[in-house]
């Protein structure tokens, strides 16, 4: 794979928690125990319920891809490298949470809406990674 | 409820045009508005502003009062600037409305000007990557304003069952309209569906003449209250009435994801304001920047069955002589794309067709226009029926 520079997200304090635990291979989803909503993005309160009982939870990394499209042509410079990139939308098994990533790996190139995806955490610039998903072989 | 009215507008050709200037743009459109509705500008007593997207410069000139210092309007009585991305125009439109309703004015300018050649292309990019999208949620992904839209378009032919030669006679649809339009970039530059399916991939499904050209435009409106507009303006273009609604600022998350649902509730309260069916309509005008919101408005309103709204270009009913014309100023993808100004192209474009002013693209006839606008990357629908 090529080595990525990737702008990173300018990471706040309500979403350090996701960032901190992508960087140990894990993914964190936001769960309100008020209402019993999964919530992404992360934020302080619930948007449901403005309840601020929320807490983290710890998603299985499996989902199922919502969307995707293949980009040639007009991104930033930081992804020129990386072209022709597959962003996708995917729906993660827990529920209420549909997350913009990239399909990459064997297969990536065929991937389609419905595909069942697990999440890979990535270095995609120095030593931060980003939770990318690969297709689960059948 | 007080009526408002469009009595003067005027519009230079969408361009890229590094040579014209933003303030030569800004006297071009201000003065051809003002005398095209015939008055004096004098008679000009607010000034709304259509917020420019990505230069800085200028909506700190517009926002804090340039426009009326300029052009010596000794009677204003305020100067604002809106930014609700490519949905600011309607949104000026209707601070003009409550300025004149609540008595303040009688008449209020909006004026907006784009130029965006003289900006360097990465810099655009990146403003395009950014500024519609979730900077920490979509851009680290390598998502940009095509991406999104063509991550929307994928999962609506996978719905739908639409092929990708069903969504490209939508853009031959656009195209059409805007050969025969000389404000358009493509003026005189049709594509036929074939042309779109040949034509350079971008983000699958969408190639690169189903994506937005940048470019430079400018435009101005007059909107007067109904009294002056009956006293001084012998082809007034009359609000009959209007319907928002909100959908959610980040695509990835948004739940009405092709939009049918807020077409459905603003075009539906339009219409209940209006008293009108959507069969009193003449002319369809959808501002969503990408082909599929021409389809999925048919559907919300019932125009055609769920999921046959590509389908129903493709048969040609929304062209020329089609029994729904729509989007006859070809919408950002046949006219180019100024930003937050192709509302106002849009505005300009209904006062041409109620007044009969269309040229080779007028519908006979045309009494009744709905016309949509939506900012940022599809935020919100904002629902406008104007008569003659």
């Amino acid at each position: 794979m090529t080595e990525m520079k990737r702008p990173l997200p300018e990471v706040s304090p309500e979403s350090k928690p996701f960032w901190d635990a992508v960087q140990e291979d894990k993914l964190l989803i936001q769960h309100c125990n008020s209402c019993d909503t999964n919530i992404f993005y992360p934020r302080r309160l619930c948007p449901e319920c403005w309840s601020k009982d929320i807490s983290w939870i710890e998603a299985k990394g499996t989902g199922t891809i919502y969307s995707i499209t293949t980009t040639y042509l007009g991104t930033t410079s930081e992804f020129t490298k990386e072209l022709p990139i597959h962003v996708a939308y995917i729906e993660l098994d827990e529920g209420g949470v549909r997350m913009a990533s990239n399909i990459i790996g064997e297969g990536a190139e065929t991937a389609k809406i419905g595909d069942r995806v697990e999440v890979d955490f990535v270095k995609a610039n120095g030593d931060f990674k980003l939770p990318l998903f690969q297709l689960i072989k059948s | 409820m007080a009526k408002i009215a469009i009595i003067g507008y005027h519009e230079v050709p969408t361009q890229i045009n590094p040579e014209r200037t933003r303030w030569d743009i800004m006297e071009e459109v201000v003065t051809g508005a003002i005398r095209n509705a015939g008055i004096s500008k004098d008679d000009i007593q607010g000034v709304v502003n259509v917020a420019p997207q990505a230069q800085p410069d200028l909506i700190s000139q517009t926002a804090f009062g340039l426009i009326p210092e300029h052009f010596g309007l000794k009677n204003v009585k305020d100067n604002v600037i809106c930014n609700a991305g490519g949905a600011s125009t309607t949104n000026c439109v209707r601070m003009a409305e409550q300025w004149i309703t609540s008595g303040m004015a009688e008449v209020v300018l909006v004026p907006h000007i784009t130029v965006q050649s003289d900006i360097a292309p990465e810099d655009l990019i990146t403003f395009f990557a950014k500024a519609p999208m979730h900077q920490e949620w979509e851009f680290p992904f390598g998502m940009t304003f095509n991406g999104a839209m063509a991550l929307i378009t994928e999962r609506y032919m996978h719905e739908t069952n639409s092929t990708e030669e069903d969504m490209a006679s939508i853009t031959h649809a656009l195209r059409d309209w805007a050969s025969r339009d000389p404000l358009s970039l493509f003026f005189n530059k049709g594509k036929s569906t074939e042309d779109v399916m040949n034509a350079r991939m971008i983000s699958t499904p969408l190639k690169s003449v189903e994506c937005n050209m940048l470019a430079d435009g400018g435009g101005c409106l007059v909107i007067a209250s109904e009294e002056y507009a009956k006293k001084h303006c012998a082809k007034p273009v009359w609000k009959l009435g209007h319907g928002s609604d909100f959908l959610g600022g980040t695509p990835v998350i948004r739940e009405d994801i092709f939009w049918r649902e807020g077409y459905r509730k603003s075009c539906g309260e339009a219409l209940a304001q209006a008293n009108l069916t959507v069969d009193d309509i003449d002319i369809h005008e959808i501002y969503g920047a990408y082909p599929f919101t021409q389809a999925s408005y048919l559907e919300a309103n019932g125009i055609c069955e769920p999921g046959e709204g590509a389908r129903y270009h493709a048969a040609g009913h929304t062209k020329l002589g089609g029994k729904t014309p729509c989007t006859t100023m070809g919408d950002a993808t046949g006219r180019g794309h100024t930003g937050s100004g192709v509302s106002m192209a849009f505005y300009c474009q209904v006062a041409r067709q109620l007044r009969g002013e269309a040229g080779a693209n007028q519908v006979e006839g045309a009494e009744k226009v709905m016309m949509v606008t939506s900012g940022g990357s599809g935020m919100n629908t904002l629902a406008t029926i104007w008569g003659n």
